[in-house]
């Protein structure tokens, strides 16, 4: 294969990725017109792709479950009558088995799922289509393989030396290094808050406070979403001089406030609070009292 | 707080609308039809305790979510030794990047063959595929879920799941390419 000025993945198993997101229309135009031009110029690539086309056109047409109407009229029924016990009868939360469930904790997954055509219009959708956030860059997508490669490599050694107990920071920790490595570590670009916290609301349905901390030294650079024991959890991301902090902010559910709690280690400082509506997460490189500084202004400007 | 009414009316617009899609999701998580009834009813009586946390955007990838989870749960009771062990994942996964995500190109069969293969013969190869790689392609083909949808349902980066998708398709072209 020749080498290409065009930013793709120039190993075979690189670009044959990109053209599963081609037709998974997870490109966005300037990264499917370059994948286009290397199918055309190539007729293995070409045949590549018309097989993964006519695959996914074969899944499509296979007969999809009927919902019975027996079956509908049985499930909307949970909502009608667990509403009348639901009181003194709260059903447990599903905690054996592999992924713990957590429904009641499950943040909707943002941006809305485009379909391929022709599917089930016996359905009827009864939800508005939000925008669609995933056409994100293709250099993301050439990051996230480098990624898992990476992680795969032992990078995550110093989470793994970690107490259980500590592993919710220790996946904030992970998160943050990831974004070290990753090309970009933000998803959402912006200094406007009121750009991050729409993004975030609409990718997750969740929004922490996201106040603009230039003056004091911190600027709000953008935001991302982190997924944490099985959860998606909004992350912003601060700069100071050359450091990043990365800011986690789980949602409570009626939970108490903390004080700020160090909890740093490996090289990175981590410090945690509470304010009742979110459990807060700052981790950097920076020194500690840096940290604390910028802890101290987020707390002041997020009330 | 929402008063239960408004619950009740909520999981009447965020999951109804969706049992298709759930229904197709069990189905094909569990083998079969009768069982997928069964692990999305169990799974709606849990969206309906959850339906106060779920607080607006993509309503099937919530439902889902509680639907993959509780099929695991489901067969991991009823049937303990149809589960594949978790361990085995990432030795799926090292051997997807290993060895590639499909066939050498010059092998690979005419995109026509694959486009008049019949419904049992590809019925049968999704049933066939390893379960990681299974759950990936329908999630993607057959719920529709972006990568990124896919990911943080799965927990695993959007790398693994591009990887286990081509994985996925390239065993499924082989097998119905192979076909007569």
């Amino acid at each position: 294969m020749t080498n290409h000025d065009d930013g793709l993945p120039n190993d075979p198993e690189g670009i044959r990725l990109m053209i599963h997101a081609l037709v998974d229309g997870e490109l966005d135009a300037a990264a499917a017109l370059a994948v286009e031009r290397r199918i055309a110029a190539d007729p293995q690539l070409a045949a590549e792709h018309a097989r993964i086309v006519a695959l996914q056109a074969a899944v499509n047409r296979l007969p999809r479950p009927d919902v019975s109407d027996a079956f509908q009229a049985r499930i909307a029924a949970i909502g009608m009558a667990a509403t009348a016990q639901q009181a003194q009868d709260k059903p447990a939360e599903p905690r054996q088995g592999t992924p713990p469930a957590q429904p009641g904790l499950i943040a909707p997954i943002g941006g809305s799922a485009r379909r391929n055509a022709e599917t089930r219009p016996s359905q009827a959708r009864v939800l508005p289509r939000t925008r669609r956030f995933g056409s994100f860059d293709w250099r993301a997508l050439a990051a996230s393989i480098v990624v898992s490669a990476v992680l795969a490599s032992g990078v995550t050694q110093w989470v793994m030396v970690n107490s259980a107990s500590d592993s919710f920071a220790a996946a904030v920790a992970s998160g943050h290094r990831r974004s070290l490595l990753a090309a970009s570590p933000i998803d959402i670009v912006s200094s406007d808050r009121h750009t991050v916290k729409p993004w975030l609301d609409a990718r997750i349905g969740v929004s922490p406070p996201a106040p603009d901390l230039a003056q004091d030294g911190y600027a709000l650079i953008g935001g991302r979403v982190e997924v944490i024991a099985d959860r998606p959890v909004p992350a912003l991301v601060y700069r100071h001089r050359e450091h990043l902090i990365t800011l986690v902010a789980e949602p409570q559910q009626g939970g108490g406030t903390t004080a700020p709690d160090d909890l740093s280690s490996g090289g990175f400082s981590l410090v945690h609070w509470s304010d009742g509506a979110f459990s807060y997460w700052a981790i950097s490189d920076m020194e500690r009292p840096e940290l604390d500084d910028f802890v101290a202004h987020f707390r002041k400007a997020a009330v | 707080m929402l008063s239960e009414k408004a619950l009740a009316e909520r999981f009447g617009e965020v999951v109804l609308p969706h049992l298709g899609d759930a229904l197709a999701l069990a189905r094909w998580l569990t083998g079969n039809a009768a069982d997928a009834e069964d692990v999305v009813q169990e799974a709606c009586v849990k969206a309906h305790a959850g339906i106060a946390g779920y607080a607006g955007g993509n309503a099937r990838a919530w439902l889902l979510t509680i639907v993959r989870n509780t099929a695991y749960t489901w067969m991991s009771r009823n049937r303990p030794r149809g589960m594949l062990a978790v361990g085995d994942l990432g030795d799926l996964d090292e051997m997807a990047a290993a060895h590639g995500t499909s066939q050498p190109d010059e092998d690979g069969p005419e995109a026509s063959l694959i486009a008049r293969a019949d419904t049992a013969a590809l019925e049968a190869a999704i049933v066939a595929l390893p379960q990681p790689f299974r759950e990936t392609l329908v999630l993607r083909d057959i719920n529709g879920l972006s990568y990124r949808e896919i990911a943080a349902m799965l927990s695993v980066p959007m790398g693994t799941v591009m990887s286990r998708l081509a994985r996925a398709r390239g065993l499924l072209v082989s097998e119905l390419g192979r076909a007569p």
